[in-house]
């Protein structure tokens, strides 16, 4: 498992796709943040991370899709999907191994965006406790959606159109919570309990309050373990009816 | 070492293989014939692990394949049709990983790395880029990687597709040489490759079993219609009714008439025996034989009668 893990990680940076990712990253985080600077009355040195990871989510919907789309698709482009799947490896082993890999290229942009607060606490002062509550609520958001991004790959055996499927369902939730909010969702209270459950937005808000909290804790986790499971199952569903 | 019982695949209502059984013995070669689409690739898939049956069992090295696939998989060594090549890897670089996913142990991968490229000739391209080879050395690295961990059963899908007339030798002499103490299941359409180094060979077609059994016994199946090729020189038409007489000839095809005198027969004998009575039939007509020689049934006889019935 371990071979496998190290063997993805190294197909993102031995090749120009992590640091091309890890830089548009970068790019979008800069102008949110330039923004955020120019917008701000010049007494006040001090500011919301949290808001400027909200915003950035938005942009980062689009990097997550590119860096799992070819975790299966490619497999089953190349041709390489069956030496993982006649390896002693179990389905398991390989989806934990390439959805690891992904995280750890998650947390690689992460740790360059640490830029930002550490250059803000060289000149002013941070919110530690609301910075590192954006930080929690971005990475787990990020999981969930790297675990659907791997989920349609695995369904897709073009790397782009698993891309473009991720963008559009990561939006779909992204906008989950305008659905709530309006007259035709609201008018049934029921409806509006659960769709407003399954918001990462309100979820992401709490975080970015610095309000920890287990409820969210465990959903972001569930979701994650629910959807990567859901990969295996539909790997082994494949083999089923595969021609 | 691997017995399919049985087996059986539905892709939905198309049926790809139905009822397949037999055996693959200890150190032997065995050959997996069969026309464009008679199911061999979805047999092989099956034996590797990669698909499951609909029915049937395979059973590999005393595993079964569904109930204790990691044992069973750990026994197989696979090259599909495609070598499973990450074209972004260097070749040596892609066998670590190889190993490395087949469970070799972290102590021993150094050294059965550098075995398996020694085998296979891959030492001076252990840097180059995967994309960067010729398709003969794709091939071999892919053969390298099932080669890895010296597994006792190789599953080879038309490894010589795609070769060079001396790669195909070479690759030839290297699965004979495995064969000496691995079992080999190779697959192909290409009927000398099979002849030249299989033991015994596996014909199917359109996913029906046709016959298992070994290369010689297959041709003397067929000899029971032997062939004679027989050229004469002189009168064609005094040849003819010569030949007409003869009662052990069952059929008389006319082939060639070579324009200088000549006449070539195709003659069907019930026996070899008959061979003498024509001889000394003709030569007593004042009839010149040029050339006689027996046509022998080859495996590609075999194989076309067997895949044309139905």
């Amino acid at each position: 498992m371990f071979a496998l893990y190290k063997k993805e990680i190294k197909s993102f940076f031995y090749s120009p796709f992590a640091y091309a990712l890890s830089a548009l990253f970068m790019l979008i985080f800069g102008f949110a943040f330039v923004n955020r600077i120019g917008s701000m009355s010049s007494s006040v040195l001090q500011f919301s991370f949290p808001d400027m990871f909200y915003n950035n989510f938005f942009y980062f919907i689009f990097i997550i899709p590119l860096l799992t789309m070819s975790s299966f698709a490619g497999e089953r482009r190349d041709g390489t999907e069956v030496q993982l799947l006649t390896s002693p490896l179990t389905i398991t082993q390989i989806v934990l191994a390439k959805f690891f890999a992904i995280v750890t290229v998650f947390l690689f942009m992460l740790l360059l965006s640490l830029f930002f607060p550490i250059y803000i606490a060289t000149h002013g002062t941070v919110i530690w406790s609301s910075l590192i509550c954006g930080y929690i609520s971005f990475f787990l958001w990020g999981i969930v959606c790297i675990a659907l991004g791997m989920l349609f790959s695995s369904m897709q055996s073009s790397p782009i159109i698993a891309a473009i499927i991720g963008e559009i369902v990561m939006e779909g939730f992204l906008f989950l919570d305008q659905f709530a909010a309006t007259k035709m969702v609201e008018s049934y209270p029921k409806l509006n309990s659960v769709v407003t459950w399954f918001s990462m937005q309100r979820r992401f808000l709490f975080f970015a309050q610095g309000m920890f909290r287990l409820e969210d804790l465990v959903f972001f986790l569930s979701l994650t373990v629910m959807v990567l499971f859901w990969i295996i199952l539909h790997i082994e569903k494949r083999r089923w009816n595969h021609r | 070492m691997v017995e399919v019982k049985n087996l059986t695949k539905h892709y939905g209502r198309v049926t790809a293989v139905h009822d397949l059984s037999f055996e693959i013995r200890d150190n032997e070669i065995l050959g997996f014939l069969g026309p464009n689409g008679a199911g061999k690739s979805t047999t092989m898939n099956i034996i590797a692990g990669f698909l499951p049956t609909s029915e049937g069992t395979v059973t590999v090295c005393g595993h079964d394949i569904k109930e204790d696939a990691r044992a069973a998989k750990r026994c197989i060594g696979y090259l599909p049709e495609i070598p499973p090549l990450y074209p972004n890897m260097r070749v040596e670089e892609y066998l670590r990983y190889c190993a490395g996913i087949k469970g070799i142990r972290r102590g021993q991968v150094k050294s059965e790395v550098e075995k398996v490229m020694r085998r296979l000739k891959l030492i001076d391209m252990r840097c180059r880029l995967i994309s960067n080879l010729s398709k003969g050395y794709k091939q071999r690295t892919g053969l390298a990687q099932a080669i890895l961990g010296d597994p006792k059963l190789l599953i080879l899908d038309e490894p010589t597709v795609g070769l060079d007339p001396s790669q195909v030798t070479e690759l030839r002499d290297l699965i004979r040489e495995l064969g000496k103490d691995h079992s080999v299941i190779l697959s192909s359409h290409i009927l000398s490759e099979i002849s030249a180094v299989c033991n015994r060979v596996v014909i199917i077609n359109k996913g029906e079993l046709k016959a298992v059994d070994t290369i010689e016994n297959l041709e003397r199946r067929m000899s029971g219609s032997l062939t004679l090729i027989l050229t004469v020189v002189g009168d064609r038409d005094a040849a003819y009714s010569v030949l007409e007489k003869i009662g052990g000839i069952e059929e008389i095809e006319d082939v060639m008439d070579m324009d200088d005198g000549t006449y070539v027969f195709r003659l069907k004998l019930k026996d070899e025996k008959v061979r003498q009575e024509i001889m000394t039939a003709l030569v007593s007509k004042g009839i010149n034989i040029a050339e006689m020689s027996m046509q022998k049934p080859d495996l590609e006889q075999v194989f076309l009668e067997l895949t044309r019935k139905k």
